[in-house]
């Protein structure tokens, strides 16, 4: 009898119920006035201007992912530093060190690459460029 | 260490470390000089044969002189098993490295290109090595990450990159399907590595009862069968190999497949023994089921293509199903073999490394071929190789060789490594599994012979026109046909040392 599913299958049902009886209550009760600016995309004034398949600029994403290697850096080196003086007592410097400047070393160069590639430099989109210009 | 190597334990993990080495070292050098252009590919070449002949060299070595090594706790071993793998996989990316130098001249990014298939090959040889499922799950992702840019390397190929989008795609869904089979394996055992899961599934102490870990082994399987290209997750290679320039998917459809299957054999036999797990979940009877289907599959499908490429990726396929009888014949009982003092699961397994060891030869070299008619731009499809032996004699007979032995037929080693696991699959009772397996080989022997055909015996429609021989693509190929034939002789020995490895590991 007491199955604690019982409870968690109500919660579901009201879970379900409560937005159900919303929308349809909202839809009965609510008056119906059509009209052109309700349709729009954005309801608060601002206009929509062409399509939505828009080309992002790759650097975006170049961005994203140099911001990922140093976040997983500083994940990694928060609780290594906490840890580090009890870490060189139990079992010394070179094994508490070593690992964590060849891991900084390792993305180091990955950093490196990316920057001597030109993943940190802004181009400038020559359609935006033009976009400017024309207005 | 072994006292006969006078090094450090740590010293074991140096055949992976080479590849890993020489990734940074190429990003290193493509840091200095970031133009195209300006950088030598020869020395791109150079480096990148240095570290893979170095990863072949070192783990040969300790193979012949060091003793088992168990680092971080258990979490990466460093045995007859993993060394020879890392051997293997050394030896196919020597030859790709080889065999890309002339492919990938005119392209952009050629220090990245090596890198990646450096890095790639560094995930191959931690997978090798990976005794707990969470290294096993880091080690896959490495070798999956630089393959699905690799795939797409020819980034204005709609063909490549549509290719890399599925390979992608097919990849994140069993890299899913992988690490949620881990968590309930971890979830029903409390432990990722291998021996304390055997443990713990032989003590009895499973949480949630036996269902939740015959999922996980389950879903396990997924994810080792997306490596190996084998039903169900077969779907991605054909398009993945055809789309890839051609030394990748060579790289692809030997190493990281020989990958897929070192995992497959140290999980199935350390974590999940057969006697332990037998009550719950049978799994040589999915392994049997996956391999017939795969290779008849494989080889069905192979037998149908106009495209060459493709053609190979479906023999790819029903190679996988070959070496999946293995695990399919596993009995976990030590019973005798048909060869005197060597136990039948061994028998099977060391069979299985030497198919995969030839398998990657002979397969790369096939690819690397239809890599050099790309680079003459000859054309995809069968009737495109007619009479190519009139401007390509020697690549001609290589490929010959790769073919018929790739069928089984006694010009190179395919022969014999399908003979001994044949031999392991009777000892094992399952006569009638070799028979289909017969039956598919004959059937690959058709499709293998169509092209044999056309390379030495149909007339071009129009003139090939050739004008210059690559040094780099010849020589891989030469390379890869001087081993698979060199490997019927010397099969033994090698053949002894596989079969001791697959023994040290059960």
């Amino acid at each position: 009898m007491s199955n604690p599913w019982i409870a968690i299958g109500a919660l579901a049902a009201v879970a379900i119920l409560i937005p159900v009886a919303m929308i349809v209550v909202s839809a009965l009760l609510r008056p119906r006035v059509p009209e052109l600016s309700k349709r729009a995309t954005y309801e608060s004034g601002e206009i929509p201007t062409g399509g939505t398949r828009i080309r992002f600029n790759i650097q975006y994403y170049m961005v994203a992912l140099l911001f990922v290697v140093f976040d997983i850096e500083t994940v990694l080196i928060f609780p290594w530093t906490v840890i580090y003086n009890d870490a060189v007592q139990a079992v010394g410097m070179t094994r508490a060190l070593v690992p964590m400047l060849v891991f900084i070393g390792i993305l180091v160069v990955g950093l490196g690459w990316a920057w001597r590639n030109g993943a940190v430099r802004w181009v400038r989109s020559p359609r935006a460029q033009r976009q400017k210009v024309e207005r | 260490m072994d006292p006969l190597v006078n090094l450090p334990d740590w010293a074991g993990m140096a055949p992976m470390l080479a590849f890993a080495v020489t990734a940074l070292v190429l990003f290193l050098l493509d840091s200095i000089e970031p133009e195209s252009d300006s950088l030598s590919l020869t020395v791109l070449t150079g480096v990148g044969l240095i570290g893979s002949l170095a990863a072949v060299v070192l783990s040969g070595w300790f193979l012949l002189e060091a003793g088992p090594v168990e680092l971080f706790a258990g979490a990466y071993v460093v045995d007859e098993m993993s060394l020879f793998f890392t051997a293997l996989i050394g030896s196919v990316t020597a030859l790709v490295v080889l065999g890309s130098h002339d492919y990938i001249a005119e392209t952009d990014y050629r220090a990245e290109y090596y890198s990646l298939v450096f890095l790639a090959a560094t995930g191959m040889a931690m997978v090798a090595s990976a005794n707990s499922l969470a290294a096993a799950f880091v080690a896959v992702e490495l070798v999956s990450l630089p393959s699905y840019a690799l795939v797409a390397y020819l980034k204005h190929n709609r063909g490549s990159v549509e290719a890399g989008l599925k390979y992608f795609l097919v990849g994140a869904l069993s890299s899913a399907i992988f690490v949620y089979g881990i968590s309930l394996v971890y979830g029903a055992t409390g432990a990722l590595q291998f021996d304390m899961i055997a443990t713990a599934i032989d003590g009895d102490a499973l949480t949630g009862g036996p269902g939740i870990l015959g999922l996980g082994i389950l879903m396990v399987i997924g994810g080792v069968a997306f490596k190996t290209a084998a039903v169900p997750f077969h779907f991605w290679a054909p398009e993945a190999y055809e789309g890839a320039p051609a030394p990748i998917s060579g790289f692809l459809s030997s190493a990281s497949k020989a990958a897929g299957f070192v995992l497959a054999f140290r999980v199935f036999t350390v974590a999940f023994p057969l006697d332990a797990v037998s009550g719950t979940f049978d799994w040589t009877l999915a392994f049997l089921i996956l391999s017939i289907v795969t290779m008849t599959l494989g080889n069905f499908a192979a037998a149908t293509q106009e495209k060459v490429k493709r053609m190979l990726a479906y023999s790819s396929i029903g190679h996988a199903g070959y070496v999946l009888m293995a695990l399919a014949a596993f009995s976990g009982t030590g019973a005798e073999s048909l060869l005197a003092d060597v136990s039948n699961d061994s028998l099977l397994l060391g069979a299985g490394m030497m198919h995969l060891l030839v398998y990657g030869f002979m397969n790369t070299g096939a690819f690397l071929f239809v890599a050099l008619a790309e680079y003459w731009g000859v054309g995809r499809r069968f009737e495109d190789y007619n009479g190519l032996w009139r401007e390509a004699p020697i690549a001609s007979a290589a490929m010959t060789v790769f073919l018929f032995s790739l069928a089984g037929l006694p010009v190179g080693a395919g022969f014999l490594s399908k003979y001994v696991l044949f031999m392991g699959v009777i000892g094992a009772g399952l006569w009638w599994l070799v028979v289909i397996a017969l039956v598919n080989s004959a059937l690959s022997l058709y499709y293998y012979s169509r092209l044999v055909k056309a390379l030495w015996i149909e007339t071009p429609e129009t003139p090939h026109e050739i004008d210059s021989y690559p040094a780099g693509i010849y020589a891989a190929v030469v390379a890869a046909a001087v081993v698979t034939v060199l490997l019927l002789p010397g099969f033994g020995v090698v053949a002894e040392e596989a079969i001791a490895a697959a023994g040290a590991l059960l």
